[in-house]
């Protein structure tokens, strides 16, 4: 039995099973700790060192295992050792075996005692035969598994996360650096992740752009959970990163091109519905002719009237070459992209109106230092500068002549042109959601057509572009288009 | 026939439209006078000028209204028309006639008091008959 009170705790802080040898070769007691740990209760096991080597010990351990217990009974030699042991729920839990050189050096027991401390494995660690098959899942999955531990400040990457981010299998991967394996526009995502997964132990579920040893941005799935100890402290991240670039790729496409079918669909709705008012206006004003001509009795009357077909059949057909210049917007848009300088389209342009500049004492100022060329279609270029232009004189202050300003800029990621001039201006509170319309006019002009800035626009979302306006009645106004 | 009405207006900037209007009318005798003006500004100044003058003879007793205008369209005008069109001292019956076939566009002209009915172009020879006898009588 053991002797005193000190003896006791330190035999609780090692916190395993042990065994008592005694003289009687027949008869060792088993600690309470070593059948907990097992599951057995006391009585089910026979604790003897016979019935352990037949029922309990793994074969491959048990001739080790006699040499050593035999060796440490009868001339109290030291061993240490793994082994296997069955377990009440049917599988081997392993151990590492320690006898008295264990204790600490002030304890001395004057029994033999051997120590049973249970060893908890990592799963990735786990049996051979698991390892094998988490290897082909990794593998065939293109997903890697990573370990970020807080305490020893690292991480670790299995073989796959190398594979899937191109570093070589001995690439030790950096804690303090890991901003760098994230695409930096997506930094501050990873960053979020992690820092409430460790903070507040949330766990995430994220596609993101990773940038690989190659310097290759790839779409990865990443997935992270927090790892807690005992006292439910949270010391570190687990987590995998899956390879999904192809089908994110694959469906980043597909969205770009659903936005572009659903913004063809659009125009083309919206081209259906002028159609169908612009055509509408000609056949009724068609229809009450022929109610007229057939009421009509007196025939030279009818004849004037037939006369005013004429008339309806030479509008429908300006209409419908308006319409026409409008589905050349939508065909055209397959036509080739030049570089075109602002200067070269504007001087075209210029010297095609040179005579309506000059009678106007139009001043034109330009600066397209920001940019000064871009890749378009070079007659849409031309057409749209003609069209904002002939629009600033048309609609030009009767108290000053006209001046026009055009100039480039960029902003982030987007450039814009813009032209602004000093004319009537157009009430925004009552037109702003007619400038751009078909056959809209603000102006007692008697040329105005009302076609001008609906082929601009047209053009220009042809060509995935924006245009939008703002104007004040008396100052002027400013055309913004992005490119 | 009966001569009742007085005096008729049209606004709308189909000229083709409104002279085909024009001799029906005069073909079928359905109002002595006509007057025309070609968006919703031009018929509003008309409207807001004679305000003072209340001459029972220049004030029409049929409006026949467009709705798409340049400078000033027919929704404009009507919300300035309401709110001037009990100072006249005599019923104006309006008309929308409008291209439109747009339900929104109907929904909302039948919601505004002082639009009598919604017509939709092309309109008939019947049509305006009876507009003009069912008002004279």
């Amino acid at each position: 039995m053991l002797q005193n009170e000190l003896f006791d705790n330190v035999i609780k802080d090692l916190n395993a099973g042990y065994w008592e040898l005694h003289d009687n070769p027949e008869s060792e007691v088993w600690s309470e700790k070593f059948y907990d740990t097992l599951g057995y209760s006391k009585g089910e096991l026979a604790p003897t060192i016979d019935y352990f080597l037949e029922h309990l010990l793994h074969k491959e351990d048990v001739d080790v295992f006699r040499d050593n217990f035999l060796n440490y009974r009868r001339n109290t030699v030291n061993f240490k050792q793994h082994i296997k042991i069955l377990s009440k729920q049917g599988d081997y839990k392993l151990f590492r075996c320690a006898t008295n050189d264990e204790l600490p050096v002030n304890i001395k027991s004057e029994i033999s005692l051997i120590f049973f401390f249970e060893i908890k494995l990592e799963p990735q660690l786990d049996i051979k035969k698991d390892n094998f098959y988490y290897k082909e899942t990794a593998q065939m999955t293109e997903t890697g598994s990573w370990y970020v531990d807080f305490h020893k400040k690292k991480s670790y990457w299995d073989f796959e996360t190398r594979r899937i981010l191109e570093y070589a299998d001995d690439y030790i991967p950096s804690l303090k650096d890991s901003a760098i394996y994230y695409a930096e526009d997506c930094r501050q995502q990873a960053a979020d992740c992690f820092f409430s997964c460790a903070m507040a132990g949330t766990p995430f579920n994220t596609e993101i752009k990773m940038v690989t040893a190659k310097d290759r941005i790839i779409w990865v799935r990443a997935i992270g959970k927090p790892v807690y100890n005992e006292n439910k402290e949270i010391i570190g991240i687990r987590g995998v990163f899956q390879d999904i670039d192809d089908i994110k790729v694959k469906e980043l496409k597909l969205q770009k091109s659903m936005s572009i079918i659903a913004s063809q669909n659009s125009r083309l709705f919206n081209f259906a519905h002028i159609v169908s008012h612009n055509l509408r206006s000609h056949t009724s004003n068609l229809s009450l002719l022929v109610q007229l001509i057939e009421d009509i009795n007196k025939p030279e009357e009818k004849i004037e009237l037939i006369q005013e077909i004429k008339q309806i059949s030479s509008s429908l057909n300006t209409t419908i070459e308006h319409l026409n210049e409008i589905v050349t917007i939508h065909t055209n848009r397959q036509q080739e992209r030049k570089l075109v300088k602002f200067q070269d389209a504007l001087d075209l342009v210029i010297s095609g109106i040179g005579q309506m500049i000059s009678i106007s004492k139009t001043k034109i100022e330009t600066n397209f230092e920001a940019f000064d060329r871009i890749r378009y279609i070079p007659a849409y270029l031309e057409s749209i500068l003609l069209n904002l232009i002939t629009n600033a004189i048309k609609y030009k202050h009767p108290d000053r002549d006209p001046k026009i300003d055009i100039r480039t800029y960029v902003e982030g990621e987007n450039s814009y042109l813009i032209v602004s001039d000093n004319g009537v201006g157009i009430d925004m509170k009552l037109f702003k959601d007619k400038i751009f319309g078909m056959y809209k006019t603000f102006h007692y002009n008697k040329d105005a057509v009302g076609i001008g800035l609906f082929l601009t626009k047209n053009q220009i979302e042809s060509l995935d572009g924006k245009i939008t306006v703002e104007s004040e009645v008396g100052i002027g106004t400013t055309f913004t288009i992005e490119f | 026939m009966d001569r009742n009405i007085g005096l008729a207006c049209i606004i709308d900037d189909d000229s083709m439209y409104v002279n085909l209007v024009k001799k029906i009318i005069e073909t079928k005798n359905l109002c002595q006078n006509l007057m025309v003006f070609k968006n919703g500004k031009d018929a509003l100044n008309y409207f807001e000028a004679i305000l003072s003058s209340l001459e029972k003879a220049s004030i029409p007793e049929i409006i026949f209204l467009d709705l798409n205008m340049p400078v000033m369209d027919g929704w404009e005008f009507l919300e300035n028309f309401t709110k001037i069109k009990n100072k006249f001292g005599k019923k104006i019956t309006l008309y929308i006639v409008s291209s439109s076939i747009n339900p929104v566009d109907i929904e909302r002209a039948k919601n505004i008091n002082s639009v009598e009915d919604y017509l939709i172009k092309p309109v008939t020879i019947e049509d305006l008959e009876a507009i003009f006898l069912n008002r004279s009588t």
